[in-house]
C-alpha cells in the first residue's frame, strides 16, 4: 500500500471515460429503481428507460427528490429491491419529526465501507493508523459507517462513541490514537479536556482529524489544527447518499472531491432550479449511481456551495465542492445536530402559557455554538417559581427534542424584533462559512 | 372573600420599561399606593397597587405590557413594628407560608400585602386571629 492513491484508476480516471462509467452507472441505477413503487411510474411517464440514456446530460429529464418525499414513503415507499435484499436501515437525527429512512443492502454497504476507506486513505490514513471514531453508534451514520470504513481501511479502529471525554482522553493516551473523527466542535471540547488533564493536545499521537457534519469556517480548521499539532480535514457526506464518504479533502485542502463514480453532481439555482453558470454558487443536487436499496435520483440536499475550478495538484479527477456556504431551505445545524425551527416551534406551541412569538439565537461562544431560544409570555403572574418552572420544563422538552440543552428566556411583549410585520425566527451570529 | 386585587407585570430587564408604566399611571392620574420590584437575573415582576386597579390593568395592557390581576391579602395594622410582627406571627402560627409581602403607609396605618401560599387558609386564619383585613379598595 505504497500508492497515494486507494484506487488510482477511479480516482485519477480522465474525466471523459468517468463520464462513461457514470452514464454505465446510471442505466444499471435506472434499471435497479424500476422495482421502486415510487419512480416507477415517473419514469414511465417521463419515458426514462435505461437504454433512453446516452450521456450524463439525460440527467436534466429525471424529476427530483426531496427530503419531504423521503418523509412522504417513510419508511419503505422508496426501496427498490425486495425486502430480503436489505440488511440494514440508518435513520435521521432522533428527532420527534418526521424521520427519513435510508435502507441498504450488503452491497451498498460494502460500496459505503469502500468509498469512505478511499476517503480516509486520501488524506494519508493507513493500516498502520489507530482510528478512534468519537461520533454516536446507532441510527446515525457517523458511527458505524466510519468503524467499516476505517477496518476496510485496515486501521485498527476504537469504537469509543459519542460524549464522555475524560474516557476518550484515556483511550487516546493508552492507545496511541493517531486519528480522530469528530465533528468540528467536539475537536475544541476534547481538546479543552486534555488540557484540564495537563496534557497538552499537541503533544498526543493524533496527527490526523477527519471533521464533518457541521458548518465550520477555515479559521476554526486552522485553530483545531493549531490546538491538535495535527491536520483536520473536512468530510461530507449525508445518510440518503449513504453516510460520510461522499467527499472529502485531499491534502491540498483546498475544496473535497466528490466521488464522480458514485454520484452525479448537479449545481442548480434553487429558485428555477437550472444549472449555475460554471463555478457559481447553487444548490447541490445528487444522484446515487452505486446503490441499490434505495437509489436516489436528484436529491435535493439543499446545501449551497460551488464547483472549484481547474484541476487538482492531487492528481484527481473528481471535481472539487467549494465549504458550503449555507442552505437554500431554513435547516440549521447546531452541535452537529440537523434542525429546522418548525422543530422548536412546534415544542413551544405546547405551553398554553407562551405567546406565538419566539426567536433562535445562535452565537459561538468560546468554541461552542449556543443557542437561545427568547419566547413570549402569553400573561404576566406574580409567581417566579411558576416562571422559573415553566423555563425548566420548555429547556426539557426541547432537550428531548434536539439532544442538546438551549437556553430558554422568557420575555415579554414586543421584545421579538419584527421585520415586515413578520417575526424574525432565526438569528444566527456564527461566523461559520 | 376579603382580599383586594394586585397587578403583576413581567419586565424582561430592559432599559425605559418601569418608567413607561410610571408615566402612564402618572398621565391617568392614578394613584400607586404601592410597588414592588422583585428580580432575578433574566427577569423581573413589578406589584402594584394603585386606587384604580382596573383601570390601570386596562390601560398598562392597552399599551404593551403583560399584565396580570391576582388576589393578595392586605392587613392593615397600627404603623409599629410590635404590630407588624405581631400580625405575622399570628398568621405563621396559624400554619399560613408567605410567598412574598411588602407594606405601605394609608391614613396613617400600615398595611401588609402578604401573598400566602394558600389564600383561602390565610384568610380564615387572619379573620380568627381578629387581624384587620381590607377587601376591594374602591
Amino acid at each position: 500500500m505504497n500508492s497515494k492513491y486507494w484506487n488510482e484508476e477511479i480516482e485519477t480516471m480522465p474525466r471523459k471515460k468517468l463520464e462513461q462509467l457514470q452514464v454505465e452507472r446510471l442505466k444499471k441505477t435506472v434499471e435497479i429503481a424500476m422495482g421502486s413503487k415510487f419512480y416507477a411510474p415517473k419514469f414511465k411517464e417521463l419515458g426514462i428507460t435505461p437504454e433512453s440514456i446516452k450521456s450524463v446530460e439525460d440527467i436534466k429529464r429525471f424529476p427530483f427528490t426531496t427530503k419531504n418525499d423521503l418523509r412522504a414513503t417513510y419508511p419503505f415507499g422508496i426501496k427498490s429491491v425486495p425486502l430480503e435484499k436489505v440488511v440494514r436501515l440508518h435513520s435521521s437525527s432522533g428527532t420527534t419529526g418526521n424521520p427519513t429512512v435510508i435502507l441498504h443492502t450488503q452491497k451498498d454497504l460494502d460500496e459505503w465501507a469502500d468509498a469512505m476507506a478511499r476517503s480516509m486513505y486520501c488524506i494519508g490514513l493507513r493500516n498502520t493508523d489507530i482510528i478512534q471514531n468519537t461520533s454516536g453508534y446507532g441510527m446515525f451514520t457517523g458511527g458505524l459507517g466510519i468503524q467499516y470504513a476505517a477496518e476496510r481501511l485496515g486501521a485498527l479502529t476504537v469504537p469509543a462513541g459519542a460524549g464522555n471525554s475524560k474516557r476518550h482522553v484515556k483511550f487516546i493516551t493508552d492507545f496511541g490514537t493517531t486519528a480522530l473523527h469528530c465533528i468540528p466542535s467536539y475537536a475544541t471540547r476534547l481538546a479543552a479536556a486534555f488540557q484540564e488533564e495537563g496534557i497538552d493536545p499537541s503533544k498526543t499521537t493524533v496527527h490526523t482529524l477527519i471533521i464533518g457534519a457541521e458548518p465550520h469556517s477555515e479559521a476554526q480548521r486552522k485553530r483545531i489544527e493549531e490546538i491538535w499539532g495535527a491536520k483536520a480535514y473536512n468530510n461530507f457526506g449525508m445518510s440518503e447518499m449513504c453516510g460520510p464518504g461522499v467527499a472529502i479533502e485531499c491534502q491540498e485542502q483546498n475544496g473535497m472531491h466528490i466521488w464522480e463514480d458514485n454520484y452525479i453532481v448537479e449545481i442548480l439555482d434553487p429558485e428555477t432550479l437550472e444549472p449555475v453558470p460554471e463555478g457559481e454558487l447553487g444548490e447541490l443536487v445528487l444522484t446515487t449511481l452505486n446503490r441499490e436499496a434505495m437509489p436516489l435520483f436528484r436529491y435535493r440536499t439543499r446545501d449551497l456551495t460551488r464547483i472549484l475550478p481547474g484541476e487538482c495538484p492531487c492528481g484527481r479527477t473528481h471535481v472539487r465542492l467549494a465549504r458550503f456556504q449555507g442552505r437554500s431551505d431554513d435547516m440549521l445545524i447546531v452541535k452537529g445536530v440537523n434542525l429546522y425551527p418548525i422543530q422548536i416551534e412546534k415544542i413551544l406551541m405546547q405551553f398554553p402559557e407562551l405567546a406565538s412569538d419566539y426567536l433562535i439565537t445562535i452565537e459561538t461562544i468560546g468554541d461552542n455554538d449556543e443557542m437561545t431560544i427568547e419566547a413570549e409570555l402569553a400573561q404576566a403572574t406574580d409567581d417566579f417559581g411558576m416562571l422559573q418552572n415553566l423555563t425548566k420544563e420548555i429547556t426539557r422538552r426541547l432537550k428531548d427534542e434536539l439532544l442538546f440543552t438551549p437556553k430558554v428566556k422568557l420575555v415579554g411583549k414586543g421584545v421579538i424584533p419584527q421585520s415586515d410585520g413578520k417575526a424574525k425566527r432565526v438569528n444566527d451570529l456564527r461566523n461559520n462559512h | 372573600m376579603k382580599t383586594i386585587k394586585q397587578i403583576s407585570i413581567f419586565l424582561e430587564n430592559q432599559r425605559g420599561k418601569l418608567s413607561d408604566i410610571f408615566t402612564a399611571l402618572k398621565n391617568q392620574n392614578i394613584e400607586i399606593q404601592a410597588a414592588s420590584v422583585a428580580d432575578t437575573t433574566e427577569y423581573g415582576i413589578l406589584r402594584l397597587i394603585t386606587s384604580d386597579q382596573k383601570k390601570a390593568a386596562q390601560l398598562l395592557t392597552a399599551n404593551g405590557h403583560l399584565v396580570n390581576l391576582n388576589e393578595v391579602l392586605a392587613i392593615q395594622v397600627e404603623p409599629d413594628t410590635a404590630a407588624f410582627a405581631d400580625a405575622i406571627d399570628a398568621l405563621t402560627s396559624g400554619g399560613c407560608s408567605i410567598n412574598y409581602l411588602y407594606t405601605f403607609h394609608k391614613d396613617s396605618k400600615l398595611v401588609l400585602i402578604i401573598r400566602p401560599a394558600n389564600l383561602e387558609i390565610a384568610e380564615r386564619v387572619a379573620t380568627e386571629k381578629g387581624l384587620t383585613l381590607i377587601q376591594g379598595w374602591e
